[in-house]
């Protein structure tokens, strides 16, 4: 059994050991910079990864104020794509499963949004049709991708790839969320930090 | 209907490198911030109108494009083959002649508008070559690249400007306390010395100019480190350092009221300052310890209220990562489906 759990945990401590810092910081001047033109967050994925943007996007939306809900400024708006069941499974069915992220991204994408785009391998398929939608509309996106990063890497602006050999989905995964659960963090201490100051000038 | 709006920028060391007659014979290098005074372009469609009309200090209304006096709209316009039915207007929180960047950011929210208006998305980089290609050759300006490349762009970066005229643009990565921190060691206040009749005109380089400039383009890294680390009171001492070789080369090139200026937030606290703008107009900033700066405000209030200089104004700024960018697009254009 501790073989077992410290060859796993062994894995994910090498996978976190080569976080790529700067893509992280760029990700975080996109959200920053979204949030500066009142523009909007869509964030999707497929399995896990659709876990992940409903637990992230859920996160950014509260967890970030969660000191200070009760005052009225200006919040973050991320959305996990598409919004329901319904929705996916109408794309899916009627259309086809490529359709299920690109079809809610053209309903809603504007020009001052910007997209976090989640897949393991980097090329899941309906993916990369949103990623290139997006790109195409001139979009920022946040590519959170694993193993060699495939097209999504490539594609995205900020390239958040967790090198792991072929296939380590879970260890992929767990860093995904650690790196999206940094992300929240990052924006929770800056407007408890900026929360302060404006209590501490009285304004 | 159609907004866009690029930010200002505060260029901190290596102005001057950006401008072709300087790259292509050495590499520029410039290290600048968007801050958070934006330049609005709002654009409307007017089929039943066949005007181009444009407001900005002034309002006009012409039936014929080649009549518009506004050099800039003009031109894009005559290039993009716009030549009726439509009305441009601009908005800016702070009058003209800040040295803060603003007829750029201007040129860059204007062309990204027009790009909207024609369907086509621009990327950062694309706007910025199509701003910078509308002042310097459609216009004819003598313009540098930062401008427009730091209003497309957004954020703080340090350019490098190749004699192939091609820039690469590296962001800086300060997380929010660095920032912060920046923005409590700083001040800045626009002179309100008005501008000198024909101050815009060309200066050639000179030897010693490409010297001190290219001095300049060394130091960015230097500069960019202690920025990285927090370090306000040592890029201050380095904004002293050229302020005091740049008056010693040129005693009298800033004019007694900014060298009061100057003089007025060192003697009260400051580490060191510039002068952002070509002069004599422009903003003075400096790098300020945070418990001196109601006494840095007063002297250089009262440098102010002794030159006359009744424009004058203090202006609060904060950094953004935001460039240039469409923040509202309900265009109405041929061809789209209207309920």
């Amino acid at each position: 059994m501790k073989d077992f759990i410290d060859k796993f945990s062994g894995k994910a401590i090498a996978a976190i050991e080569r976080f790529p810092h700067q893509e992280i910081a760029k990700a975080l001047n996109i959200l920053q910079a979204a949030y500066e033109r009142n523009g909007r967050i869509f964030a999707f994925g497929n399995g896990g990864s659709y876990g992940l943007a409903s637990h992230w996007t859920s996160d950014f939306n509260k967890t970030v104020f969660s000191h200070h809900l009760d005052t009225d400024h200006k919040r973050f708006q991320a959305f996990r794509i598409p919004p329901s069941t319904e929705e996916l499974t109408a794309w899916a069915n009627d259309v086809g499963y490529e359709m299920v992220f690109v079809g809610p991204l053209q309903t809603h994408l504007s020009d001052a949004d910007a997209v976090l785009a989640i897949s393991s391998s980097g090329n899941s398929a309906n993916v990369i049709k949103a990623v290139e939608y997006a790109k195409s509309r001139k979009v920022p996106v946040i590519g959170l991708s694993g193993f060699d990063g495939g097209k999504l890497n490539q594609l995205a602006d900020a390239k958040i790839c967790i090198e792991t050999p072929k296939g380590e989905y879970e260890v992929v995964e767990g860093v995904h969320d650690i790196v999206l659960h940094l992300m929240t963090k990052y924006f929770k201490n800056y407007f408890d930090e900026l929360v302060a100051r404006k209590a501490k000038s009285g304004k | 209907m159609i907004i866009a709006r690029a930010p200002m920028r505060i260029n901190f060391i290596g102005g001057g490198t950006d401008l072709p007659e300087f790259y292509t014979q050495a590499p520029g290098r410039v290290l600048s911030a968007a801050i958070d005074k934006y330049v609005y372009i709002v654009l409307n469609r007017t089929p039943l109108v066949p005007k181009v009309s444009a407001r900005y200090s002034i309002s006009e209304t012409v039936d014929n494009l080649k009549d518009l006096k506004h050099t800039r709209i003009k031109a894009a316009l005559q290039d993009l083959g716009i030549h009726s039915g439509i009305e441009i207007a601009s908005f800016a929180p702070l009058p003209a002649k800040t040295g803060l960047g603003s007829s750029s950011s201007f040129s860059v929210a204007l062309m990204k508008a027009l790009h909207a208006y024609q369907g086509k998305k621009l990327d950062p980089h694309e706007a910025a070559q199509a701003a910078f290609r509308l002042e310097s050759e459609l216009v004819g300006d003598l313009v540098g690249k930062q401008d427009p490349y730091a209003a497309a762009l957004g954020g703080l970066n340090v350019m490098h400007f190749h004699p192939d005229h091609t820039v690469q643009v590296d962001p800086v990565y300060l997380d929010y306390r660095k920032r912060l921190g920046l923005e409590d060691h700083l001040m800045l206040f626009f002179t309100g010395i008005p501008v000198a009749a024909g101050s815009t005109k060309k200066v050639p380089f000179t030897s010693e100019n490409i010297k001190s400039l290219t001095e300049s383009t060394k130091a960015v890294d230097t500069f960019k480190d202690k920025l990285v680390r927090g370090d306000f009171k040592g890029l201050g001492q380095m904004l002293h350092d050229w302020w005091a070789k740049k008056r010693q080369h040129v005693p009298t090139a800033n004019g007694p009221a900014l060298d009061q200026y100057y003089q007025a937030g060192k003697d009260n606290g400051a580490w060191g300052g510039k002068l952002l703008g070509p002069g004599p107009s422009g903003s003075m900033m400096f790098l300020v310890p945070p418990e001196h700066k109601a006494q840095v405000r007063a002297a250089v209030q009262k440098v102010a209220a002794r030159n006359g200089l009744k424009e004058f104004k203090e202006i609060p700024i904060k950094f953004v990562q935001s460039g240039a960018e469409i923040i509202f697009n309900g265009d109405n254009y041929e061809g789209s489906l209207q309920l």
